[in-house]
């Protein structure tokens, strides 16, 4: 296949992209003790993009034959000149990068593939049966094991030749409890790029079922805090939903251009001094982070974005496209999530940098506030960076140490004041390492993280 | 084509059955796109996509397993593995396939025009559209838009007699508008439109409808006050407030996941008596129309809410076996996933007042073009903010208002549903008048 989109795109007359996808998933779910779903999903295709008088145009297919992909280059090729006349912003050229070629491999040591569906079965069903007899009072609960393995080719007229291979596997657990007429909901996740070891590697099965279940059961019983600004404490999930929600997509390049509140800002001051936020296709200080990737679907190289340096905001994030419109390098983020969707800008891992702080220090130093961890499933953030997230739980702080547990919080503002206010920086680092992924027309599997911090929000406890 | 899809399913239904199954389900479709998008008020792309995908469904006695595949070489493959998968799985007593049942087409789902629409037409069209949104205003920007031409085919077919076949076009319309004067911005409209036919497609209505809302709600200011009172929704608002929640509770799979607040309430109040709301997957010029299921059962009339009275559950042929109810053809979802449940082309009946009769009744009040915020399906507790919202005064729509958030009870809503408007508009596949509901708290900060 290699050869053969490297000849055909060595023959266009016009930049053209091909990309070849062979994509494996697997999901097995449990719930209540019945086997929901038990699937095998392979998708195989090509996606052409060509960029013709200063225009892009795009074609997918599932017929491989060499006269099914060139019809699709064809087809690419016309729908760009069409589109032509009419365009008002034409592409004037494509950032220059090393473009990739060669293979590159997953890193994972011990392979999906190695482990058979019986055992994946066996453990997703003793998961949930641990979840449903836990206590009379989960009155539903799931388990669910995903997989996501793809095989790429990408190749390009001026030079990328990759043959890239990626593993994500996932694992989900919710349980809902339920008394004298209340009701909550407890879940937990874990993702990586990786093989089946790595899975489980951070946070085992039976720490996601026994967090589950003293979520579900405890919020049950758990108070509504007053609303208003309050002192928090914010743990590595959270900060990476911060990170990614509400700034990552400000500094996106095509949302820049639509108006972002970044737009402009470069060298200016939009955080706190102790705030340095990147966004990467490595994974560093921790591997195995979910948006792990090489080479981005335009076959740049993926390294690690500065997007804000002690709180002054850096670079935004780019493909080749707005790279060359800016006047800087580009930073690997285009991504196509399978073969008939058209690379955009997307995040990969995005995260703050751990400070200096011991994390016992930053709680000692809160007197009164909350501690807030992860994302409670609900929420939204706008190009203006305004957000209003869902938090998954929150726990009172009383003189440096952690306690009750509430429920039904919210946290709402503009996450540039959030950073702006952001007094302290732990030492400790965490990948979120969930199941989730990111939603921008097309879905993508990213990862988020970062030390606890601690900062000013507004918070609200939800209606009713 | 569709003849040949069918022909492949009926060939992975023998091969599944080969491989060990002792029943099988194999549902094909296979579709052509081509589209043109827009952004930032400029055409951003045009784009064709080729795709075909079968989902076998195989059951060794009441053990299922589920594969999918997007090529048609892999067909073979893909039901050994199914097999494979349900040999390895745990069963379930309530895994059942449907019976064949015969199939009345559903006239005017596919236009034969169709089969010439190139590239360049659905270029022209979304052009249009710039065009009118510029004809109409200076001020309105389509920030999103896309026109899109599609022409498909799906089919069925089971161990059991179940055959199915039928193709489909549609051209589909959508628009994401904002007016812009100066430094005010006004909110974003959306708006959507879809014809089955190439001598229907008219884009002028929808960018006019998106153009003129958007252009309602510049000069938007801060609401000033706060009550608790009558709250008329626009269709918009309906959808995600009211509508996703019934078809939460509707929906048979959340009855037996313990999730429905409406388990048990077959045959109770659960709205006001004015409500009646149905389900119609043979509706003439429905998005959704079809004359059959993912499961091949034959599409027919539902009503879910009649008098507000509960007077069915949404199945497909699992619930219903588990529930020993009537299964009512509402299994939903693609080639690449099992059968889940969901509606077809969905109305909420209209009522006998205008929209401005409901709003003549209002001595102060809230209209709102769109909801967005957190909605509760187990409580029903609602809370966020109103978009292209205008404050009512004395039984008069009297400015746009921003920033106001509101408030309630969504089944508190439905009970007190003091009015439904005779004019509807059609959102997708969702056909819904105007509501007023009382008793919303409205923040006007």
């Amino acid at each position: 296949m290699q050869k053969l989109l490297d000849r055909i795109a060595s023959e266009a007359d016009d930049w053209t992209e091909l990309r070849f996808q062979a994509r494996q998933a697997r999901t097995l779910t449990i719930r209540n003790g019945l086997l929901e779903a038990s699937t095998s999903i392979r998708l195989t295709g090509v996606g052409v993009r060509v960029l013709a008088l200063g225009v892009f145009g795009f074609a997918s297919t599932t017929d491989l034959t060499e006269k099914g992909i060139r019809s699709a280059v064809a087809a690419a090729r016309a729908a760009a000149r069409t589109s032509a006349p009419a365009k008002r912003d034409r592409v004037e050229k494509l950032a220059d990068a090393t473009l990739a070629r060669g293979v590159f491999p997953v890193d994972a040591s011990d392979p999906l593939d190695a482990h058979p569906l019986e055992e994946k079965l066996a453990l997703t069903a003793s998961v949930e049966e641990r979840l449903r007899s836990a206590s009379p009072k989960i009155v539903s609960s799931t388990a669910t094991y995903d997989e996501i393995q793809d095989e790429k080719i990408l190749v390009t007229s001026d030079g990328a030749s990759a043959h890239i291979f990626d593993s994500k596997p996932s694992f989900r657990v919710i349980a809902v409890a339920r008394e004298a007429g209340k009701q909550s909901m407890g879940y937990e996740t874990v993702g990586v790029t990786g093989g089946w070891s790595d899975l489980f590697a951070h946070r085992t099965a039976d720490d996601l079922v026994e967090q589950a279940l003293r979520l579900a059961v405890d919020q049950l019983s758990a108070p509504q805090p007053e609303g208003g600004v309050a002192t928090v404490v914010l743990d590595p999930a959270l900060v990476g939903l911060l990170c990614h929600e509400a700034i990552g997509h400000t500094v996106e390049a095509d949302i820049v251009l639509g108006g972002a509140v970044t737009g402009g800002r470069i060298g200016q001051r939009v955080a706190s001094e102790f705030v340095t936020m990147c966004d990467s296709g490595l994974s560093p200080y921790d591997s195995h982070a979910v948006g792990t990737l090489p080479v981005d679907d335009e076959g740049v190289a993926t390294g690690r974005t500065v997007i804000i340096e002690h709180g002054v905001l850096r670079s935004y994030l780019h493909n080749r496209e707005t790279a060359a419109l800016y006047g800087v390098a580009p930073t690997g983020n285009a991504r196509a999530f399978v073969y008939s969707d058209n690379p955009i800008i997307r995040m990969r891992n995005t995260y703050i940098e751990p400070g200096e702080k011991e994390v016992a220090a930053l709680f000692a130093g809160v007197r009164r506030g909350y501690y807030l961890k992860g994302f409670g499933m609900s929420g939204e953030a706008d190009s203006n960076a305004e957000f209003m997230f869902g938090v998954r739980e929150a726990r009172r702080i009383v003189d440096g140490r952690v306690g009750e547990l509430v429920r039904g919080v919210t946290i709402s503002g503009n996450a540039f004041a959030v950073l702006r206010s952001v007094d302290a920086v732990a030492n400790d680092f965490a990948w979120e390492k969930g199941a989730g992924s990111c939603g921008k027309g097309q879905a993508a599997k990213v990862d988020a993280g970062g030390p606890h911090i601690c900062c000013t929000v507004t918070m609200g406890g939800r209606q009713g | 084509m569709t003849q040949a899809i069918l022909e492949f399913c009926r060939a992975g239904v023998k091969e599944s059955l080969r491989f060990g199954a002792t029943d099988a389900e194999v549902y094909g479709q296979s579709a052509e796109t081509t589209s043109a998008a827009i952004e930032k008020h400029d055409l951003l792309m045009a784009r064709t996509q080729q795709e075909t995908a079968f989902g076998i469904r195989a059951f060794v006695g009441d053990r299922i397993g589920f594969a999918s595949t997007n090529d048609v070489a892999d067909l073979e493959r893909a039901c050994r593995e199914a097999v494979a998968l349900a040999k390895a799985s745990p069963g379930d007593p309530r895994n059942v396939l449907p019976h064949g049942e015969p199939i009345v087409p559903v006239e005017g789902l596919y236009d034969p025009a169709s089969a010439g629409y190139t590239t360049d037409r659905a270029v022209e069209q979304a052009i249009e559209m710039l065009r009118v949104a510029e004809s109409i205003d200076r001020r309105v920007v389509i920030g999103d838009g896309e026109f899109a031409a599609r022409r498909g085919e799906r089919a069925v077919a089971n161990s059991r007699d179940a055959a199915a076949a039928e193709r489909t076009s549609l051209f589909l319309c959508s628009v994401l508008a904002t007016a812009k004067d100066g430094d005010r911005v006004s909110n974003m409209d959306y708006q959507f439109g879809a014809t089955r036919r190439v001598d229907e497609i008219d884009v002028e209505p929808i960018v006019r409808r998106a153009s003129q809302n958007t252009l309602d709600s510049l000069g938007a200011e801060p609401c000033g006050s706060s009550f608790r009172g009558s709250v008329v929704l626009s269709p918009q608002a309906v959808e995600p407030l009211l509508v996703a929640l019934i078809l939460h509770h509707a929906n048979a799979r959340n009855v037996l996941r313990r999730q429905s607040r409406w388990d048990g309430s077959l045959g109770r109040k659960v709205a006001a008596s004015t409500l009646f709301v149905v389900d119609d997957g043979r509706r003439p010029g429905g998005v959704a129309a079809s004359a059959f299921d993912r499961e091949g059962v034959p599409h027919e009339p539902v009503t879910i809410v009649e008098r507000g009275v509960l007077a069915s559950f949404l199945h497909n042929s699992y619930s219903a076996a588990a529930l020993t109810q009537k299964n009512t053809a509402h299994a939903a979802g693609s080639a690449q996933s099992v059968p889940a449940i969901g509606p077809t082309n969905l109305t909420v009946l209209p009522g006998a007042a205008s929209k401005d009769d409901l709003i003549a009744e209002i001595r102060q009040g809230l209209l709102v073009t769109r909801f967005s915020g957190n909605v509760d399906p187990v409580s029903g507790d609602f809370s966020g903010v109103a978009k292209g919202a205008h404050l009512i005064e004395n039984g008069r729509v009297c400015r746009p208002v921003s920033g106001t958030l509101i408030a309630g009870n969504v089944f508190e809503c439905l009970e007190g549903l003091s009015g439904i408007s005779r004019e509807q508009e059609t959102i997708v596949n969702l056909t819904l008048p105007h509501l007023r509901v009382e008793d919303v708290s409205v923040t006007g900060n």
